[in-house]
């Protein structure tokens, strides 16, 4: 064989085998149940990891210009702005280390965003592209707290009118409210063995859904459960969802979405998953999780059966009714994009 | 060059649009009352994913696609027998094993002493070594006790005398909690004559630094000859200093112990 036809051939073989594991691999990995079924691509971030890089990618939302934001709390760039197709738009944000919850807020047509600060002990609120609005610093009026390092706030919940929702997950678990000036309004939840007591309330959300009686849901994690208030903070009821360490509730349409951080068959062991409610509640989706199924209205103990996430932490929903998947502690990795199957 | 462009062109082609990972299926999830058992002990596996399957051995194998696939809990009444279970499924990477080795109760025992155990982890009662329950790979669980000390001695009685040839201890070893097999573990019989005990069994174990995550170790230790006794002391010396590689490097071991058994 002529040297020169060797090259060529080597080239030839070495292009094919490069490509053969790809072939391999085309088949997508279609993840999830019924009419809620996803594909995954773990590469949709484009982000230059040397320019860009994240620690634990906590939350997303998408604003109302189409882009997806994402929250580390990776000083070098806390927001990272993208479009869709996972391209880096914009960054800004130094000053939030312990950056956790992100919320976005419609103020009168210009939107904001609330930053909840597990080292800070603050919530944030800022414009769109990052300038301060308004701090509010830990509850004392509550009379529950004597120190900032007690209250460790990981998410904030909004009312159309403005009003303020603080869930303090790594602090107390209290539910503190204010106005939209910031003015204290009450508490309520906190620790205790009653069902309206929380444990580990690391999300909140509002759920207009039921348009006579919007009411708010909390995520009590260590107890694999979501519970529902009124606006007043009176408790409901608990939507239960045994072995599943549920973080913020998110909803989108008639649907809620909720990532699930870990299982308790697996504690410690990359064992996340996602889970997606139907508007009473039910599950009916777990992506990468085990199908759902309720025995006398029951539903049995959920667990990872697809080892595609680490610890997922949060789902933002977009407007084309894709996934995206921020992950804590997972190898610092960009947000997993997932879309629909139909 | 222009016949290199177009493979070059087709991987990256290729690469771009098809280049996901192929992803493992996570382990099945693994049920038992404890691995404990007088007459017989079930095992049930739950995975609630379409399109796959458990596939499971009874004979220190790894499960492959041409052993049992599982369809209905295993009952297993032979004593040491290790059940091995993994989950197999078009488009995915077979998971990580799960396994449990069942122990058949031994002679019947009427008593142990123990010293206290840490208060976090006081076990279960008077009767934690020998209740038949654990066997669980869970450090939280109420069935173990928990030693942070130089070493633990035990006193074992049995109902009656008996001929005996072996004792086995059941632990736990979870690195990644700083909870490490014993180093050692002694066993010295009652001779009656003598009226004195006797060395009669002896164990040194290795450890190294390697998190092998949460798992259930068990430590048959043989006697030297058969004895007829009925009281037994065990001196288990913790680990006294946890290997270089580990966070805690050469700082003393927890030590979790949940059943004894004389055989």
């Amino acid at each position: 064989m002529q040297r020169r036809n060797f090259i060529k051939n080597t080239s030839l073989t070495m292009a094919a085998l490069m490509i053969q594991p790809s072939i391999t691999f085309e088949q997508d990995t279609i993840l999830g149940q019924g009419s809620k079924r996803y594909k995954i691509n773990t590469h949709w971030s484009q982000a230059d990891v040397a320019r860009y890089p994240v620690n634990d990618c906590h939350e997303m939302i998408q604003d109302g210009k189409g882009r997806i934001l994402l929250l580390t709390n990776e000083t070098h760039n806390n927001v990272l702005i993208y479009d869709k197709k996972g391209k880096i738009l914009d960054t800004w944000g130094h000053e939030y280390p312990g950056a956790h919850g992100l919320t976005l807020f419609d103020e009168n047509g210009t939107e904001v965003l609330f930053i909840c600060d597990n080292s800070r002990h603050q919530v944030i609120k800022t414009t769109i592209d990052g300038r301060v609005l308004m701090v509010l610093d830990y509850p004392k009026e509550t009379g529950q707290y004597t120190k900032p390092e007690e209250y460790i706030p990981t998410e904030t919940a909004i009312t159309p009118g403005g009003d303020i929702y603080v869930a303090d997950g790594y602090g107390k678990d209290f539910i503190i409210h204010y106005d939209a000036s910031g003015r204290y309004l009450g508490y309520f939840g906190g620790r205790g063995n009653e069902e309206k007591h929380l444990l580990n309330a690391h999300g909140v959300c509002l759920d207009f859904r039921d348009k006579g009686q919007p009411n708010l849901i909390v995520t009590s994690r260590q107890q694999n459960a979501f519970k529902r208030y009124t606006l007043e903070g009176e408790y409901i009821n608990t939507i239960s969802l045994p072995g599943a360490w549920v973080c913020r509730p998110v909803i989108k349409g008639d649907y809620l979405y909720s990532a699930v951080l870990q299982t308790n068959s697996r504690q410690g062991e990359h064992s996340g998953f996602v889970t997606i409610l139907d508007k009473n509640y039910k599950v009916v989706s777990n992506l990468a999780g085990s199908e759902p199924n309720y025995v006398d209205g029951k539903l049995d103990d959920m667990y990872q059966t697809v080892k595609c996430f680490s610890y997922p932490h949060d789902v933002c929903v977009d407007d084309e009714e894709n996934l995206y998947i921020a992950q804590w502690n997972s190898g610092k990795v960009y947000p997993y994009k997932l879309s629909p199957v139909i | 060059m222009k016949k290199l462009f177009l493979p070059t062109l087709t991987f990256l082609f290729l690469n771009h649009c098809f280049a996901q990972q192929q992803f493992q299926l996570a382990p099945p999830v693994l049920q038992y009352h404890a691995a404990f058992f007088t007459g017989y002990a079930t095992v049930t596996l739950k995975f609630a994913q379409p399109g796959t399957h458990i596939f499971y051995t009874l004979n220190n194998t790894e499960p492959t696609q041409k052993d049992v696939v599982y369809t209905k809990p295993v009952v297993i009444n032979k004593s040491l027998t290790t059940f091995q279970a993994k989950v197999f499924g078009a488009g995915f990477l077979p998971s990580e094993k799960v396994q449990v080795t069942f122990i058949k109760d031994g002679l019947k025992i009427r008593s142990i002493e123990q010293p206290a155990a840490n208060e976090k982890f006081a076990g279960n009662g008077p009767a934690t070594l020998f209740d038949n329950e654990g066997g669980i790979a869970d450090m939280h669980l109420k069935n173990f006790l928990g030693y942070l000390q130089d070493s633990v001695a035990v006193q074992v009685t049995l109902e009656k005398k008996h001929k005996v040839q072996s004792i086995l201890l059941d632990f736990l070893q979870n690195e990644s909690s700083w909870i490490f097999l014993p180093q050692s573990i002694r066993v010295y019989y009652y001779n009656a004559n003598r009226n004195a005990y006797e060395r009669i069994g002896e164990k040194t174990i290795a450890s190294d630094s390697v998190m092998k995550g949460s798992a259930m170790v068990f430590e048959m230790v043989k006697f030297t000859k058969n004895v007829f006794a009925d009281q037994f002391k065990i001196i288990i010396e913790p680990l006294q200093s946890i290997p270089e590689g580990h966070p805690g490097k050469g700082k003393q071991a927890w030590l979790f112990i949940d059943e004894i058994k004389i055989y």
